[in-house]
């Protein structure tokens, strides 16, 4: 049990924005619990991600930003969870404003939950805690 | 053959009783004609009935005289016999001056050709049809119903002559009326769309741009605040705070837009369940003011259950933020049902409508702003006494106006504030 907890959790972003992927990296990049992924700017990119990815070398979790290019979130997340091979993996959406409708789509589609862009470094922390707990 | 014979000689007879009545028939009639009789009395089953000229004749000229619609009766060949006063007041020609003028003479130009086929096939059976009477420069829209008659002198046509002028004008109107509805409606429901469109877009991207304020201002304050004087954080905190405010609205008018754009369901819903959450989640602020929500028996009301608890919401922490800072809030809550939909009706155990009062002992507003506390970003303090962004209230009148209720509002500074709601106990 301790031993798989010390081993850093492999986490894949989705994020079109250059700012959001730097507060990101800035926050987290110093934990010890995480081992981030070079990022994916779009949903396209994730799909190709995880298919170059060996078995057992896919990521323990993925983010996707909802609002991104070509495939949003929604999307990304309904294509993940329509794949036998990638679909175990935990998905979260995260957004600047999560209203009633993307909480239920992206639940019904099978994200294990939804969260609000944090606008502080206590707030990242406290997202990626939450996010930790869940999977 | 022998049945041959039979059967000619009882149609000869036959033909000849048919012959006899209508030689009677005949006489009967130049009887009448002539004034040598002016009644019959002809058998009907078991009674008898009595044919004068005045039931009959009289009674029927009097009738077409005296209608509305316009009666001719032509020859074959078109020409007016009769006319009766009605026709003559609609083209304005003495009676006399009319009789003898074949009627096409009065059917607008467009319209003759059409006339005349109708004059043809009503030969043959009833016809109707809608002409233009055109005559000393006036036009007059009207229905024809031709009839042939068999008068002695032989066949006649008899037209009805129905003005159409009121009907079309009023066809016309609505027609028109309509169109303008439909357009309305149309640039209505634009417009209703754009705004959606418009809040949602707007509200969606407009807080990409200022969380990214909110986070470079706090990693700025964090990193660089061991270099700035005070004031120059204060100037940080501003803007953090301003960013934070900006945020508020933003939900708050995009909330708003939503609630246009949403028909919610109504259910049953008892309201002291409503207010019982409402006091444990204001439970704090109540404490700290050491304040007391006081409701009871309040109804059952058919409500969409989250805009009626963001009513209660708004209105309670309206109170308490609005409150004396040397008497402690007291919100009293209570409700009687009305016999119809107006703040002022009388009350009624078995009314349809429900009086909700929301009375506080706060610090209360000039009655002059009862009406505009409710218009969007209305506010009556300034930004820094009190917290909001002057759009509850008007989010309090929305909810309550799709509810089809009415919400009113009475204040006396220093004493308190009154909110009344007026709101069916079903929704239809």
């Amino acid at each position: 049990m301790a031993g798989t907890q010390n081993i850093p959790k492999k986490v894949l972003l989705a994020e079109d924005d250059p700012d959001d992927i730097g507060f990101f990296f800035h926050y987290l990049g110093d934990r010890s619990d995480l081992h981030l992924l070079p990022p994916v700017e779009n949903g396209e990119e994730v799909v190709e991600y995880l298919q170059k990815a060996h078995n057992g070398a896919f990521p323990d979790l993925i983010i996707l930003d909802q609002n991104m290019p070509k495939c949003n979130g929604l999307q990304t997340l309904a294509i993940i969870k329509n794949n036998a091979q990638f679909e175990n993996i935990p998905v979260f959406v995260y957004s600047t404003y999560t209203d009633a409708y993307l909480v239920k789509q992206s639940l019904q589609l099978g994200a294990r939950s939804v969260l609000e862009k944090p606008v502080s470094v206590e707030g990242y922390h406290k997202m990626i805690d939450n996010i930790l707990e869940l999977i | 053959m022998d049945r041959n014979i039979k059967l000619k000689d009882d149609l000869l007879r036959e033909l000849e009783e048919t012959r006899r009545q209508l030689y009677e028939a005949k006489e009967t009639i130049e009887a009448i004609r002539t004034g040598q009789v002016d009644a019959l009395v002809v058998q009907k089953g078991s009674t008898h009935q009595l044919y004068t000229l005045k039931t009959a004749d009289h009674t029927y000229r009097i009738f077409i005289e005296k209608m509305t619609e316009g009666a001719l009766t032509l020859s074959q060949q078109g020409i007016i016999l009769y006319a009766n006063s009605s026709f003559g007041n609609m083209i304005g020609m003495p009676l006399s001056s009319i009789i003898g003028l074949p009627f096409e003479q009065f059917i607008s130009k467009d319209n003759l050709a059409f006339y005349k086929t109708l004059f043809k096939t009503s030969w043959a059976g009833d016809c109707k049809g809608e002409v233009e009477i055109f005559y000393n420069g006036n036009r007059t829209p009207v229905q024809l119903s031709l009839t042939v008659l068999e008068l002695d002198e032989g066949i006649a046509l008899s037209i009805i002559i129905t003005d159409l002028t009121l009907q079309k004008n009023t066809q016309r109107k609505l027609e028109e009326n309509n169109r303008q509805l439909e357009h309305l409606n149309h640039t209505l429901e634009n417009s209703n769309h754009d705004l959606q469109q418009f809040a949602s877009v707007a509200s969606h991207d407009l807080q990409e741009p200022l969380r990214k304020i909110q986070m470079f201002s706090n990693i700025l304050k964090n990193k660089a605040s061991g270099n700035l004087s005070n004031e120059e954080i204060a100037y940080l905190e501003k803007i953090i705070a301003s960013t934070e405010r900006m945020k508020a609205l933003i939900i708050d008018i995009l909330n708003y837009s939503r609630l246009s754009a949403v028909d919610g369901e109504y259910l049953p819903t008892d309201l002291n369940f409503v207010l019982k959450e409402l006091v444990e989640d204001f439970e704090l602020m109540i404490a700290d003011k050491k304040g007391k929500i006081i409701f009871h028996d309040l109804p059952v009301l058919e409500v969409n259950r989250g805009q009626i608890r963001q009513v209660f919401q708004n209105l309670i922490s309206n109170s308490l933020k609005f409150s004396k800072d040397s008497v402690p809030p007291v919100i009293e809550i209570s409700a009687k049902l009305l016999s119809e939909k107006s703040i002022v009706s009388g009350e009624d155990e078995n009314g349809d409508y429900c009086l909700l009062t929301i009375e506080d002992n706060g610090i209360g507003f000039d009655e002059k702003y009862a009406t505009t506390v409710f218009s969007l970003f209305q506010r009556l303090h300034p930004k820094d006494s009190f917290e909001g962004t002057g759009i509850g209230l008007a989010i309090t009148k929305k909810i309550i106006e799709k509810h089809h209720g009415l919400i009113q509002v009475k204040s006396t500074p220093g004493i308190g504030t009154k909110f009344m709601i007026v709101l069916p106990l079903k929704q239809q």
